[in-house]
Order: structure tokens, then C-alpha cells, then sequence
């Protein structure tokens, strides 16, 4: 088990290490893009460090949503022929750019929140469904058995 | 037939008149009471028609009987003649006897003596069981031949001897040595050998012939004398269907009345007779106080001796009877003490005596047992060193009893009769019965209103037991009774349905009716005669009511050929009354299937108000619907076996009981199911939780996914 958890730790920090690296990289070899996606997925990293859950499933909502929101402004960006530092920042703080990659975000976490209701209420009008379904059966078989059946299970059950 | 009964009117008005107690069952007894009287208004329609000289009669099998005509001189011991027309036959005349209902008759000498001529014994023509309108019920008639000589008559001081003593060999004995030969060839006993019970069979008083000997328990009617020393302290109802010999002592007894003219020692009580014979000997008691004819000394003397062994037998009558010499036997071989043992006052010379004083005073005869008095008086007044050792033997016991001194007490007092007099009855504390008589002393203890209580103390203390150990040498009719007290007490000990003393009773007398009070007036002797009688019954007995108590269910159990074990077990637990049910149709079912008759209508509908419970056999509604439908259309044909099989179809039970089972079982995993469902609220709660961030999550990726490749898509294209 603590070998388990060291492991898990391990490659935890390895892909923590990964993600720093790759940052380092992209800082190097293409800064405004690594503006744009800093900037951009500001509430992914924020989630990253805040969720704390098995799984990190909250972070991972957030993320999909937001990284598909900064996603066209990252190909956008791509597609001018010098890329600069100015442009990007230029780009990356109009006001629609950022509630469109903040608003994904957002969408994500909404996405988070309803996800497990809506879940908890298909199963249970499964279960209900499935009493309504064992319930009848058993009322059958009282029709055709009688009262010696409901003695004899408790008769069984004692 | 008819006109001589109808001469015989008056006479047989006054005997009728001076004799009320005649026509009640039991002898005038505890049962007579009631029935003694004349027949009331509404018993005249039961008793048949009214002759046409106003007598009324009943038409019992080929024979009618008419009820007013009594034939006082063919009374048999306690059983009353009535003149009788043969149907039939035209020849003979007959007269019925009626025997008691409340005492057993003896079906082993009416089959023998049925249609059988022998010469010697009355012709028995027929018997019937029939409804009696005196008694109000019905019982055993006997259809006898009349004698044509009429009673022999014992001769007063005044008259002349019937017989001459000269002529009592040929007159006398030889016909009735014919009839214990034949009778001995069967291994039967006639038992009811008596002055008053013989008849001329000729009109020329050539030959006797004895009367009836098979309307009562054996030795009933035998006055006390008649009886052998060993079976005379049993009651009169358990004297025993004893053997060939005890009929020899009754003959030498005959043969001394008919000699002196009267019936010997009639002048001394039943106890004055018992202590005279048990001091002195059978021949000595009798020859002390009557004058024998010279001629009778020596038969009598043969005859009379105490000792079975060396009583005489057919070879010396025969001697006898040719005028030849037989050896002399001893008149009396019971050992007289040089001192006496004193009892409650009373002094007691022999072992026999002593006995029969220890029974009479049962709660005084442990002190001298206890303190050893009886056992010193067996060392030096007897010098009867083995009786002395077995007592002793016998103390030692008490001293291991239990709890219940108080009876073990009584056991030694019981067991110490049974050492000083091991051939005579078992007694135990005012019962007194030889072992070969229990049946008959328990049918007559349960019909007079004694109870079986007296009965089953002996066999729960095994005194019996005690009895068969001091029987000497091997004998197979000790054997055999030793085997038929095993069942008794088995019988006795087992407290259900079928067995108890009930079982007890029609397993030793084969001839009881049974006494349930169902069918008790029907006087139901065999099995087929069962259900004609619940029959009846049935037409009015209560809704809740089982047509099967524990006096049928014994009586079934004995009489049927069938095993009913089975039922018999089933019904130890009435309080599963689908079992119990079952049970109880069974048995009449299978005694129909047995014994017919194919139409019981009253009593199938009886079983079928009472097969409620035996159809919840079925567990299924709609198989249950289908038999309680079916019930009334089966009832309606009277059929039980089919109202059974109804109940009982093996593969249909087998079938409902699977299905059953499996029912239940689906149930409770259904059950179980909807516990589990309706108990993971929290649970599912939390799963759905986990479940839906996973679905968020890959939802949030998924279209991350979509996005970037639809943009670069756009972007390519």
C-alpha cells in the first residue's frame, strides 16, 4: 500500500515535472502562445490546485470546457505569419476572448456540479422501477399461493 | 315353534315378572338399571311386528324371537332364553339366548360350536348380532337347538336323583369328555361346566349335553366351587380362558353335585369356600362337608386334585368309566406350615392361603413383609427356602426403588402374592385376574364402570412380568401370552390415538364391540360392521365431531388387516390438523376399500365437512378451489376412498409442493431484492456522485476533444 502510495506520488511528480517542462519549452520556443494558454487556462490551473478529490474530476471538467474555449484563439494565433508577444496580449485581453475561455471554464464546472443529480435520478427511477416491477411479481404470487406463502417465508425467514 | 312358545306365554309372564333385572344389560348390574324396565311406547316400532297371538317378536337372520316368551329353564348363567321360531327349517325347535352386551362373548367357541353337531354340547344353529328392544340396543344373540331332554334336574333331599350314580359315567361324563376332546384338539376350553348348565339331549335322559359356554367370559357363571384353587380368587370376569384341565376339575365338581343332589358347600360363603379348599384341598373341602356317593369317591378325587399335572385325564376317566383301577393321586400336595402366620387376626397355614389373605388385606400385609415375618415364617414354618430367597430378593428391590415408595410398595406386596401362589391370578390392590383373563377383567372393569385404571397400574408396574418369571418349565401357552403382554404393555404406555388401554381391550378380546360412544349401541364386533354403524352415527353428530376417536382408532388398528401404523402415528399430534385429517380419512377409507360398503353417504359427508383442513395439503389457491369443489360432488356418491384420493394424489401433492417451494423462494429473493433497493438510498446516492463527476469529466473531455479537432479541421479544409 505505502508502496502503492509512493508510486502514485512518483508519478504524480512526474507529470508535474512534465507539465513544468513543457511550460519551460513552450516559454522558450513560443511565448506567445504560452501567454495565451497561461492566460486562457487560468481556472484550469486554478482547479488543479484547488481539487484535491480522487481523480480530480472537478479539474478535469473545467479544463475540457476551458481548453476547448481557448483552443480557437491558440489557432488563431497560429495562423499570423509573426507571431509577437503584443499580438497575443493584444488578442488574449479582449473582454469577448476572455468570457468566451473563462465562460468554457465555467460551463465546465456547471457541467460538474449538475452531472451527479441528474445521475442520482436516473438510478433511483431505475430502483423504483424495479421494486414496482418485484412487487407485482410478488403480488402474483400470493394470488396464486395465498396466505401459506407469506407464513411459510416468515415461517423460513424465522 | 310358535305355539309352543305361545303355551309357554304363561309361565314365562311370571318368571319375566319375578325377575325384572333379566332382560337389562349387564346382569342386573350397574348398566341394568335403566333398561330393566318394560319397553317404553316408542321402542314397540323397533321391536318388530306383533304375532298374531299378540306377542311381540323381532326377526333376527333366519330366526324370530319373541320378546314375551322367556324360556327360564334354558337360562344360561347370565344370559336369558327366549322361545325362538326357525325360518327356515321346520324340523327342531330352537330358542335364542341373549347374552349381555355389557360382557364379551367368545368368539373362538362360536365359530367351533356354529352349525357343528357334537355330542355332548347343545347345537349352536347361528348367531346374530341384532338390535335387542328390551336392552334398547343392540347385542350377541346365540340361536341354540333345545335339548329335548330340558334341564337335568338336580335332585332335592326329597326327590329322586335324575341320573342314577351308577349310570353318571355313560350318562354324564362320556358326552362330555366328547366335548372337551374336540374342543382340546382345538386347544379350547368350555369353561362353563356346571349342574346348572346341563341338559338331557334325549327324551329317553340317556345323555347330556351342556349348554351354552360362549355368551360370556370364560368361568363368569361358574359358582365359586367349580373354579380350580389357583383361578377361584380371580374376579369372576378374569378367571381366564384356562385349558382342558380346569374343565376336568369342573367336571369332577359336576359330578359331585349330581351325586349328593345339590351344589357342594353351597351352605359356606365364596370365602369360607376359598380358605377351606386352599387348607385343606379341593376333594378334602368337599368330601369334609358332603356325603359322596361311594361310587363318585374316586373320580372325584382324581379329578378334584389340585395339582394340574397329576389331575386325572381322559385315559383315567375311560379307566373309569370300563370299571378298572387308576392310580391314586393325592388329595392335597400343599405344604402345611408346622406354625401359623398371622394376618390381620387371621392365622394362615399354607403359602396359597396366605396369598389370598395377603390380597384380601393388602395395606396390612407390608408390615409383616418389611419386617421379615413372612420371610422367616417360609424358613421355619415351611422350610421353603427358594419362596424365602425370592422374597428376600424382592425386598432388596424396594430398597432400590425411586421416588415412588408408595408404589413400589404395593409392587411387593404384589409380587410377594405371586411367590407364595405363582399359579394363581395376578393381584394388585383389589384386581385380581389370571393373566389368561385380563382382556375379559378389563372389558368387564371398563363396561361396569370400574374404568381401565385397575388394569393399566398392573401392566405399568410390569407385575405380569413378575408372574411369567415364576412359571416353571416351558409351556407354549405361557409363551404365547408372555408375547401378547409385550404388546399390552407397549399399548399401554403409548398415550395416543390407537393404542392406551383401548388397544389393549380389543387386541385380548376378540369379540369386543366396540365401545366408542359413537357406535357403541350398534355393538360393532367386526370390522365391517364399522361403518354401517358410523353411518348412522353420522346422520347426527355434530359439525365438530371427528368420526374417529381413540376407542375406533384402536379398534381399526386391531381388527383391520391393514398396517395403520402410519395413521396411527400421524394422529399423535392433533394440533397439525392437516396431518390429523389425513390420517383419520385414511383409515376409514382404507377400512371401506377393505370392507365396503360402497355407498356411506351421511358419513362422507361428515368427512367432508371435516376436510377443511386436509385440503390445505394443497398450498395452490386454484388446486384447493378445484378440491373443495369436487368435495361435495364425491360426498354425494359416498364414496370415502375416493374423497381420499382427492386429497391424496401423490403426483399432483409432489407437484404443488415443488412449485411451492419454489414460490417461496422466488418471493424471498424478490423480498430480498426490494430490501436491498429500497435500504441503498444513501448508497446510490453516492454512487451516482462518483459516477456523475466520472461522466463530467469524460464529457468535459470529449468535447474538448471535438473542439480542437473540429478546428483543425475548419482549419484545414
Amino acid at each position: 500500500m505505502a508502496r502503492g502510495k509512493k508510486q502514485k506520488g512518483g508519478r504524480s511528480a512526474f507529470s508535474g515535472l512534465s507539465v513544468i517542462a513543457s511550460a519551460v519549452l513552450l516559454f522558450m520556443v513560443a511565448l506567445p502562445t504560452f501567454i495565451t494558454l497561461t492566460v486562457g487556462l487560468l481556472p484550469s490551473m486554478a482547479a488543479f490546485m484547488f481539487d484535491r478529490s480522487p481523480g480530480r474530476t472537478m479539474a478535469r471538467c473545467v479544463f475540457g470546457l476551458n481548453f476547448s474555449g481557448v483552443a480557437p484563439y491558440i489557432l488563431e494565433l497560429w495562423q499570423i505569419p509573426a507571431q509577437t508577444v503584443g499580438g497575443a496580449t493584444q488578442q488574449i485581453f479582449q473582454p469577448l476572448a476572455l468570457s468566451i475561455m473563462y465562460g468554457a471554464a465555467g460551463l465546465g464546472w456547471l457541467l460538474y456540479l449538475a452531472m451527479p443529480p441528474i445521475v442520482a435520478n436516473v438510478l433511483n427511477l431505475s430502483a423504483q422501477r424495479r421494486v414496482g416491477e418485484l412487487r407485482k411479481t410478488q403480488r402474483g404470487l400470493i394470488k396464486t399461493w395465498g396466505d401459506s406463502l407469506i407464513k411459510e417465508v416468515d415461517r423460513s425467514g424465522n | 315353534m310358535a305355539e309352543q312358545a305361545e303355551d309357554q306365554e304363561q309361565d314365562v309372564s311370571k318368571s319375566a315378572v319375578q325377575q325384572p333385572a333379566m332382560d337389562a344389560p349387564g346382569g342386573g348390574g350397574p348398566v341394568a338399571a335403566e333398561s330393566s324396565e318394560e319397553p317404553e311406547a316408542g321402542d314397540e316400532a323397533k321391536a318388530g311386528v306383533e304375532s298374531p297371538s299378540g306377542n311381540r317378536s323381532v326377526e333376527i337372520g333366519n330366526f324370530r324371537v319373541f320378546m314375551d316368551l322367556r324360556l327360564a329353564e334354558f337360562d344360561m348363567g347370565h344370559c336369558k332364553a327366549y322361545s325362538a321360531d326357525n325360518l327356515r327349517r321346520n324340523e327342531g325347535s330352537a330358542f335364542a339366548i341373549v347374552a349381555d352386551p355389557a360382557l364379551p362373548t367368545r368368539f373362538d367357541l362360536i365359530n367351533f360350536f356354529t352349525g357343528v353337531h357334537l355330542a355332548g354340547q347343545i347345537d349352536l344353529l347361528d348367531s346374530e348380532i341384532a338390535h335387542w328392544p328390551p336392552f334398547g340396543r343392540k347385542t350377541m344373540v346365540l340361536f341354540y337347538e333345545k335339548p329335548k331332554g330340558g334341564r337335568v334336574a338336580v335332585k332335592s333331599e326329597k326327590k329322586k336323583l335324575a341320573i342314577d350314580e351308577h349310570d353318571l359315567g355313560s350318562v354324564v361324563v362320556e358326552p362330555l369328555m366328547n366335548v372337551l376332546q374336540a374342543l382340546g384338539e382345538k386347544g379350547l376350553a368350555h369353561r362353563n361346566i356346571r349342574a346348572s348348565n346341563l341338559f338331557f339331549a334325549d327324551p329317553l335322559r340317556e345323555k347330556v349335553a351342556l349348554g351354552d359356554c360362549a355368551g360370556g367370559p370364560p368361568g363368569y357363571d361358574q359358582p365359586l366351587v367349580y373354579e380350580t384353587t389357583a383361578r377361584m380368587s380371580a374376579d369372576p370376569a378374569g378367571r381366564g380362558i384356562g385349558n382342558g384341565t380346569d374343565d376336568l376339575y369342573a367336571l369332577g365338581v359336576l359330578l359331585a353335585e349330581l351325586g349328593i343332589g345339590h351344589l357342594p358347600l353351597n351352605k359356606l360363603s365364596d370365602q369360607e369356600i376359598m380358605d377351606l379348599k386352599l387348607s385343606k384341598g379341593s376333594f378334602q373341602a368337599i368330601a369334609s362337608q358332603e356325603r359322596l356317593p361311594l361310587i363318585l369317591i374316586e373320580p372325584v378325587r382324581g379329578l378334584l386334585c389340585d395339582d394340574p399335572e397329576e389331575r386325572w385325564g381322559f385315559n383315567e376317566l375311560n379307566a373309569w368309566i370300563d370299571g378298572r383301577r387308576t392310580k391314586p393321586v393325592q388329595a392335597n400336595s400343599e405344604k402345611r406350615a408346622a406354625r401359623s402366620q398371622n394376618l390381620s387376626g387371621r392365622d394362615y397355614y399354607t403359602v396359597r392361603a396366605l396369598a389370598q389373605g395377603m390380597a384380601k388385606n393388602w395395606v396390612a400385609s407390608l408390615a409383616p413383609l418389611r419386617d421379615g415375618t413372612i420371610e422367616i415364617w417360609l424358613r421355619r414354618g415351611l422350610a421353603d427356602n427358594d419362596r424365602a430367597k425370592a422374597l428376600a430378593d424382592a425386598m432388596r428391590q424396594l430398597q432400590w426403588a425411586g421416588a415412588d415408595k408408595r408404589s413400589a410398595e404395593d409392587v411387593l406386596i404384589a409380587r410377594a402374592i405371586l411367590i407364595m401362589d405363582p399359579s394363581g391370578p395376578v393381584r394388585f390392590k383389589g384386581f385380581s385376574s389370571m393373566v389368561d383373563g385380563f382382556g375379559y377383567m378389563l372389558s368387564y372393569d371398563v363396561q361396569h364402570g370400574r374404568g381401565p385404571q385397575r388394569f393399566a397400574d398392573v401392566v405399568v408396574r410390569d407385575v405380569p412380568a413378575f408372574w411369567f418369571g415364576r412359571q416353571e418349565g416351558f409351556s407354549p401357552e405361557v409363551h404365547r401370552l408372555q408375547q401378547l403382554y409385550k404388546n399390552l404393555r407397549y399399548y399401554i404406555q403409548q398415550q395416543s390415538a390407537g393404542y392406551g388401554y383401548e388397544r389393549c381391550l380389543y387386541a385380548t378380546v376378540r369379540n369386543q364391540h366396540c365401545l366408542s360412544p359413537m357406535v357403541e349401541q350398534e355393538f360393532v364386533v367386526e370390522i365391517s360392521q364399522l361403518l354401517p354403524a358410523l353411518e348412522i352415527a353420522a346422520a347426527e353428530a355434530s359439525e365438530d365431531t371427528w368420526p374417529v376417536d381413540r376407542h375406533i382408532a384402536a379398534f381399526i388398528a386391531t381388527r383391520l388387516e391393514d398396517d395403520v401404523e402410519g395413521q396411527l402415528m400421524a394422529m399423535q399430534n392433533p394440533s397439525d390438523e392437516v396431518e390429523y385429517s389425513r390420517a383419520i380419512i385414511s383409515m376409514l377409507a382404507i377400512v371401506q376399500w377393505r370392507h365396503g360398503p360402497d355407498n356411506l353417504q351421511n358419513l362422507s359427508h361428515w368427512v367432508a365437512r371435516l376436510m377443511e383442513p386436509a385440503v390445505k395439503v394443497f398450498h395452490s389457491k386454484a388446486r384447493r378451489e378445484r378440491v373443495e369443489n369436487e368435495i361435495p360432488k364425491l360426498a354425494k356418491r359416498g364414496n370415502l376412498v375416493e374423497l381420499y384420493n382427492l386429497i391424496n394424489d401423490e403426483q399432483e401433492r409432489r407437484k404443488d409442493q415443488s412449485e411451492f417451494v419454489e414460490a417461496v423462494a422466488e418471493y424471498s429473493e424478490a423480498e430480498s431484492e426490494v430490501f436491498d433497493l429500497e435500504s441503498s438510498g444513501p448508497a446510490r446516492l453516492e454512487l451516482a456522485e462518483k459516477v456523475g463527476q466520472q461522466a463530467a469529466a469524460f464529457a468535459s473531455t470529449m468535447i474538448a476533444l471535438l473542439t480542437v479537432s473540429a478546428l483543425f479541421l475548419m482549419h484545414m479544409f
